[in-house]
């Protein structure tokens, strides 16, 4: 069965891709599969746990009792947010780098080192969460101090992050070793891949401070432990890694919409314009995280949170139109549709790679971008903050948005790395239309819970009872009831793609010589080889963006106008 | 051909931006320095602010001065405190919201001193008659806030805790019965 996992390399362990049209090194596409399977593996633990945790939250099932649930929720959020994001992500930083620019991957060693302490860190970090027992409490994503949380959680969080830091120096050596040997700009997915690399240096500097700072004060080194600092560092990792799931996710947007969709970069100039803000701007995002807090004063919460007046939502809005742009360019270049939106409606929407792209693209940005700068802002987060709500807004990024992206590059991956068909194929068009609708649905819900009845995040039962009270939320009944069919559901589909990816790899059919012309839009060898003609993309008339940004605008002044509105109703907090 | 996974081509930085994209780029640019603004100005004209002053404090110094508050505080017949003067004191820790059940006045500018005996606690509040109307602050261990409240509806509102604070965090509730002043 290994064997059948390994392709056909020359002697120097090259092979040209009938997709993407790149020369792929054998080293680079190994370490790509191992991160990559790694990842699967966490989002399979991860989802199981998501079960649990919805099956929870559904009170009227209530499956798990209060220290359970904690527990539960924990291995949830480590495993989704952090060991499936960032197993995938440094994949896709050998992609964007190594792979896109024809090199070896450099430093293999370090890949293997990095790898095995990740998953060092990771087991630790699993085994922490499921040992836990009091007066020790479980950690769930925050490990807020002073919180008696065990020393052994803080220090895998530790071997984690070293391990990420030294697995993403082959990425960065290998753009090293290009700018040694060539001269000229980088391809914008290495440029991006590039960008998310820093960003994910900047986050990691901050996790190795504040768990090692929480781990000293664990091991008795330290005696105490500034609760105000700890959330400051903290949210340093904590929002950056979601930092680097966005920009790996945006440039993973660009790699697939061209392979598959065959979009063209529509503006070099602006689209790395968008990256280099991001290096600049997006971290300080996470000072939003201490919006509803005191201690730091309104200036600097107002100031970083705005990611320096929007510095970095600018950013997005500006990929959000870019890579629309980009396909509907590229597609009406190849003649491939009319009309406002014919470019996208007439897209290859049974592959599940594009479908679950474009999905995650849209829901990304209207679910879960749209709710970031809301709930963003100064007094507004008052509303959102700790409430299902926050949840349902990182559902719309993480779930929806960067979840769905990385399933549409795991397919991508069994196609064109592991070369084997999709198992199932009907079941696997259907599962990114089945996730997105349904996650889609529960993530609205959660927000809907969270901002129309206040109903907390992180807690076993609230609705139907409050332990010790005779007062309880029972106000939200009928809206948890219909979330947890909707989390339920979204969960299969979830089992759908685990089902689909696990069976491709490992009893899948060969693909043939050829056998993926349908993935690129010409049919033909590698994307757009015979498309040097014609005028220049940005020629191309783009009237369906340009509709589609305005609707997301509008969409945009609407949202943030009825959470103003539902903040002014409250009575007067402040000076 | 402008592909993603190739070096771009020539002077790229000097082609021309779309017309349209321009457009967009112009509103999506006012729009970000309009929230950005009016985030801002709120902080000046607006009646529901995140603001007040922070002090450090000890949990010995926060539970002193919560006990000095009850002294002189009043009590109704239900043992619900009625706080003498302008300044309420709420200590959160595992699992109580000590300083409720506390009654206060419509109209009325309160200080609301708010801190953590133990660990990270959410001071989330609504009316037990509209759940929309909620509001979600921050309990710190080692930190006092001094946050301005003036409730406009009698009611009872409700306390629960929304940061995790360690098994029992679910049973953490308190009650402020709002009456008309």
């Amino acid at each position: 069965m290994i064997s059948a996992l390994v392709n056909d390399y020359d002697e120097d362990g090259w092979r040209k891709c009938n997709v993407t049209g790149l020369d792929v090194h054998r080293s680079v596409e190994n370490y790509v599969k191992l991160f990559g399977v790694t990842a699967v593996v966490a989002l399979v633990v991860g989802g199981v746990f998501a079960f649990t945790v919805a099956l929870t939250r559904w009170e009227i099932i209530g499956l798990l009792g209060e220290e359970a649930f904690y527990r539960h929720l924990s291995m949830h959020a480590w495993n989704l947010l952090i060991f499936w994001m960032v197993f995938m992500e440094i994949a896709i930083l050998y992609v964007g780098g190594p792979m896109v620019l024809g090199r070896k991957l450099p430093l293999k060693k370090l890949a293997g080192a990095g790898f095995a302490l990740m998953a060092a860190g990771a087991v630790i970090i699993n085994y922490a969460i499921w040992t836990t027992s009091q007066p020790q409490e479980a950690p769930l994503l925050t490990a807020y101090a002073p919180l008696e949380i065990s020393a052994t959680f803080y220090g895998g969080g530790i071997v984690f992050l070293l391990g990420a830091t030294v697995a993403a120096l082959p990425f960065f050596a290998a753009v090293y070793l290009h700018y040694k040997d060539t001269t000229g700009s980088l391809p914008l997915v290495t440029f991006g891949a590039f960008a998310t690399a820093i960003i994910a240096v900047q986050a990691i500097v901050g996790g190795l401070v504040v768990f090692s700072y929480a781990f000293l004060w664990r091991i008795d080194v330290i005696g105490s432990i500034d609760a105000a600092l700890y959330r400051q560092l903290f949210w340093i990792i904590g929002h950056g890694s979601q930092q680097i799931n966005l920009a790996a996710m945006v440039t993973v947007w660009y790699f697939l919409t061209h392979v598959v969709g065959g979009a063209e970069v529509f503006s070099e100039k602006v689209s790395r314009t968008a990256f280099v803000l991001y290096v600049f701007f997006i971290n300080l995002g996470a000072a939003h995280h201490l919006l509803s807090d005191p201690v730091v004063s309104a200036e600097w919460r107002i100031f970083n949170a705005s990611y320096a007046f929007y510095g970095a939502a600018f950013a997005s809005m500006i990929h959000a139109f870019a890579i629309p742009a980009g396909l509907e360019a590229g597609r009406r270049k190849r003649g491939l549709g009319g009309g406002l939106f014919g470019w996208l409606t007439n897209g290859p929407w049974k592959n599940p790679v594009f479908s679950a792209t474009i999905f995650s693209i849209i829901l990304f940005g209207f679910l879960g971008g749209i709710t970031g700068v809301v709930m963003g802002q100064l007094q507004t987060n008052m509303s959102w903050v700790r409430t299902l709500a926050t949840v349902g807004h990182f559902h719309g990024t993480v779930a929806v948005g960067t979840t769905l992206t990385f399933m549409a590059l795991v397919y991508f991956v069994i196609r064109v790395m592991f070369l084997k068909q999709l198992a199932f194929p009907r079941l696997a068009s259907f599962q990114p239309y089945f996730y997105a609708g349904a996650m889609g649905v529960a993530t609205i819900l959660l927000m809907y819970a969270g901002i129309l009845f206040g109903i907390p995040r992180r807690v076993d039962e609230v609705v139907w009872n409050i332990p010790g009270s005779d007062w309880s939320m029972l106000a939200a009944a009928p809206l948890i009831t219909i979330f947890g069919v909707f989390a339920v559901l979204a969960i299969l589909a979830g089992v759908i793609f685990a089902v689909v990816a696990v069976v491709s790899v490992f009893l899948g059919k060969d693909i043939e010589e050829g056998g993926n012309a349908d993935l690129v839009p010409d049919g033909g060898y590698g994307v757009g080889a015979d498309m040097e003609d014609g005028d220049p993309v940005h020629k191309y008339d783009v009237r369906g963006t340009f509709a589609i940004t305005l609707i997301f605008l509008a969409t945009f002044v609407a949202v943030y106008v009825l959470n103003w509105y539902v903040l002014t109703q409250l009575w007067q907090i402040g000076p | 051909m402008s592909s993603p996974l190739k070096p771009p081509e020539g002077n790229w930085w000097d082609v021309p931006v779309d017309r349209r994209e321009s457009i967009y780029l112009g509103l999506a640019g006012i729009w970000s320095l309009l929230i950005f603004g009016w985030m801002s100005i709120f902080t000046r004209i607006g009646d529901q602010n995140p603001i007040g002053d922070t002090y450090r404090v000890s949990p010995e110094e926060f539970s002193e001065n919560l006990s000095e508050y009850r002294e002189n505080a009043g009590e109704t017949e239900d043992g619900v405190l009625i706080p003498d003067g302008e300044d309420v004191y709420i200590a959160a820790a595992q699992f109580a919201w000590q300083g409720t059940p506390v009654q206060l006045e419509t109209g009325k500018t309160y200080k609301i001193h708010l801190s953590s005996l133990d660990v990270q606690h959410g001071f989330s509040i609504r009316p037990e008659g509209n759940l929309t109307r909620q509001v979600n602050l921050l309990a710190l261990p080692g930190y006092e806030w001094v946050i301005e409240m003036e409730f406009d509806e009698a009611d009872t509102y409700h306390v629960i805790c929304n940061e995790f604070c360690g098994v029992g965090h679910s049973s953490m509730h308190g009650t402020i019965e709002v009456v008309e002043g």
